[in-house]
């Protein structure tokens, strides 16, 4: 059961994790010689990545949730779906990360890893955000969500803060990963600060630098603030809230781990 | 013809959709001759405007054509104000910006040159157009349909998405109803303490509701459907998911793009059969299933013969073909020139991918528009009378 204390990263998530890296870090890979353009490796990734998504959700998702599980995580994602537009756009104000990452603690990596991509699913359906980015965001805030469940053990104030201070990582880092998988798509080839694949991965690292300094800066900084500050807030009620209502999903008082892992009653 | 058979002719598939889009998509990717790129988003807005339902996500079409834009400005912009590229031509010269040490290599400001402004517009165009591609493909396309046809490895997560969509807007009407117990009680402060006295109920109220949703579930015996996993479905799907991200690594990092090729493929294949096969531990019917037909091949086909086609042209070596190949095929006007500038040509296969562009026009129907008349016009009970003059059709007479 994904509410447990002991936390079971499937392979299914490792090999998304190790796809991921490829994915999002495609411009340190890509080499002249192979004859690509950049603007054709992201879309190379977004017809691979959703096959890895589908093996990663069918494997965390499907078989391992029970009916509360499921209904929470369609209920989370709707309020996600309904916060995303309110967010859309200004200056990094973006208000879904905060949710994955306090419903990821409570609920466990598992958990988190599917709320943050079917939230992000879900909002671009209903934002017209459909497009080629949509696959990585969906494994970003994924990934977002997967590692709040994998931090540390804390309480009280230690949490809210440790929680927080995860938010204002866990923005920059989304931001920097969509910005560098989509690089060229934003500035373009061969201006001062686009990605040129005849340079070697560190002139091309203090390029993206450089470029994401000019670009996005404010936006991932705009976002940090609104979790961090939403987390300070929020957070201990919402916490509480959440623990209520995964305490009675433990209703087997004295289950024994078998070999395979929990059973469930029937 | 009957009414199903008008159903069937009017419901293309919505995979069949996205086939036809992303088809269109890795063909625009294959070229940046401008016309050919102007040819294609027209014929797609065609298409799109004919062929579009009144849904919701029909009228998503203008969005992404801001979006493509916007693209293309801000481009522009970045390649006035970063510079660089190449040419003689020059329009105008900013002035340049001496930056510090830290971000040598870089030079703001300087000449901007007609070549290097042709060759961003170009590239930006090609970006725009793949977006509208996508932008198409969501307008025409039905998601909660979509959804339906799933494998059904991905059922619950699918389930998931369909509980996330439905109740998005019951929670707006809990964001009234939360408002208005407020103001009942005199509480109208508009501060950011509000937010919470508004936000935390809403939250609150949501979980009781899924609460009351697993309940649901539950009594209706879901997750009571499935069977073990199917032994070995796992291993399969990891190893092909490992393969294809293997092969995208191959493809562009060296210039083994044979084995490259095979990888990916066989990886794409054994996901597809493994989440196949993984799907077989569920005992569910699924309610009304689309089919998919004939018409529904041909426009994913067509989108796929598009792909190949502008691919396929640009692989050709100019040199081995004969002069009147060269002068019908001629693989280099896919990539017009920009230093020196020269006006781009449309060739004849290029009026083949356009018009495979179009082909679903002819393969499917118009969607018919539903236009209730009122239950009390008797036009035609009057028209059965002896004698009857018919009624002018524009305006109905009724009374």
């Amino acid at each position: 059961m994904t509410g447990s204390g002991r936390q079971r990263i499937s392979w299914a998530v490792v090999v998304a994790l190790v796809t991921g890296t490829i994915a999002f870090g495609w411009p340190l890979v890509l080499r002249p010689e192979s004859g690509m353009r950049p603007e054709q490796a992201p879309i190379v990734f977004a017809l691979v990545l959703p096959l890895v998504l589908a093996v990663m959700l069918s494997e965390v998702v499907d078989g391992r949730m029970d009916a509360r599980t499921l209904a929470m995580l369609g209920v989370l994602a709707a309020v996600g779906t309904l916060l995303r537009p309110l967010s859309a756009g200004t200056a990094g104000f973006e208000l879904v990360f905060f949710l994955m990452i306090l419903a990821g603690r409570v609920y466990g990596a598992g958990f988190g890893l599917a709320l943050g991509a079917i939230t992000l699913f879900t909002s671009a359906l209903i934002t017209t955000g459909v497009g080629p980015w949509l696959p990585y965001q969906m494994l970003a805030a994924g990934f977002v969500g997967l590692f709040a469940g994998l931090l540390p053990p804390a309480s009280g104030r230690a949490e809210i803060w440790l929680l927080a201070g995860y938010g204002i990582v866990s923005a920059f880092a989304y931001g920097w990963v969509m910005d560098f998988a989509f690089w060229p798509f934003g500035v373009g080839n061969d201006t001062g600060i686009s990605f040129d694949p005849a340079l070697g991965p560190l002139q091309n690292l203090h390029r993206f630098v450089l470029y994401n300094i000019a670009t996005s800066m404010g936006w991932n900084l705009g976002r940090a603030l609104t979790n961090a500050v939403l987390i300070v807030l929020v957070g201990p009620a919402l916490l509480r809230l959440l623990r209520r209502s995964a305490r009675p999903a433990e209703f087997t008082p004295g289950f024994e781990p078998s070999q395979q892992g929990p059973e469930r009653t029937e | 013809m009957d009414a199903e058979g008008t159903a069937t002719l009017t419901t293309v598939h919505p995979w069949a959709w996205w086939g036809w889009a992303i088809g269109l998509g890795i063909a625009v990717s294959g070229t940046t001759n401008p016309l050919l790129l102007a040819l294609i988003a027209t014929a797609m807005v065609v298409v799109v405007m004919l062929r579009r339902s009144d849904a919701p996500w029909a009228r998503s079409v203008r969005a992404y054509l801001l979006l493509a834009l916007f693209v293309i400005v801000m481009r522009v912009f970045f390649r006035i104000v970063f510079g660089g590229g190449t040419g003689d031509t020059v329009l105008f010269t900013l002035p340049s910006i001496p930056l510090p040490d830290w971000a040598a290599g870089i030079q703001l400001g300087g000449a901007v040159t007609a070549e290097a402004l042709a060759s961003t517009l170009y590239e930006a165009f090609r970006l725009a157009v793949m977006l509208l591609c996508v932008g198409a493909a969501n307008a025409l396309a039905n998601p909660r349909q979509a959804l339906r046809s799933v494998p059904a490895a991905l059922y619950e997560a699918s389930t998931a998405v369909v509980i996330a969509l439905s109740l998005t807007p019951q929670l707006i009407e809990s964001i009234a109803r939360v408002r208005r117990a407020r103001r009942l009680r005199g509480d109208s402060t508009t501060s950011l303490r509000a937010l919470g006295t508004i936000a935390l109920p809403v939250l609150a109220d949501a979980i009781d509701r899924s609460l009351a949703l697993a309940a649901g579930m539950e009594s209706r015996g879901f997750a009571r459907t499935r069977g073990l996993p199917v032994k070995g479905t796992l291993p399969v799907m990891l190893v092909s998911a490992s393969l294809a991200t293997m092969g995208v690594f191959l493809l562009l990092s060296t210039s083994y793009w044979q084995l490259a090729s095979v990888l990916l493929i066989v990886g794409v294949l054994g996901c597809g059969l493994g989440l196949r096969a993984a799907g077989g531990r569920l005992r569910v019917t699924r309610y009304r299933p689309q089919p998919w037909r004939g018409t529904d091949t041909l426009v994913a086909l067509s989108g796929a013969l598009a792909a190949a086609l502008v691919l396929g042209l640009g692989w050709l070596d100019p040199d081995s073909l004969g002069p009147a190949a060269l002068a019908l095929l001629d693989p280099q006007a896919l990539f017009p020139s920009t230093d020196p500038l020269v006006w781009p040509t449309v060739t004849a296969p290029m009026l083949l991918v356009v018009a495979l562009a179009l082909a679903p026009l002819p393969l499917t129907r118009r969607r018919r528009v539903a236009t209730v008349e009122s239950t009390r016009n008797d036009t035609r009970v009057r028209l059965l009378r002896p004698g009857a003059v018919p009624a002018p059709r524009a305006e109905p007479t009724w009374r």
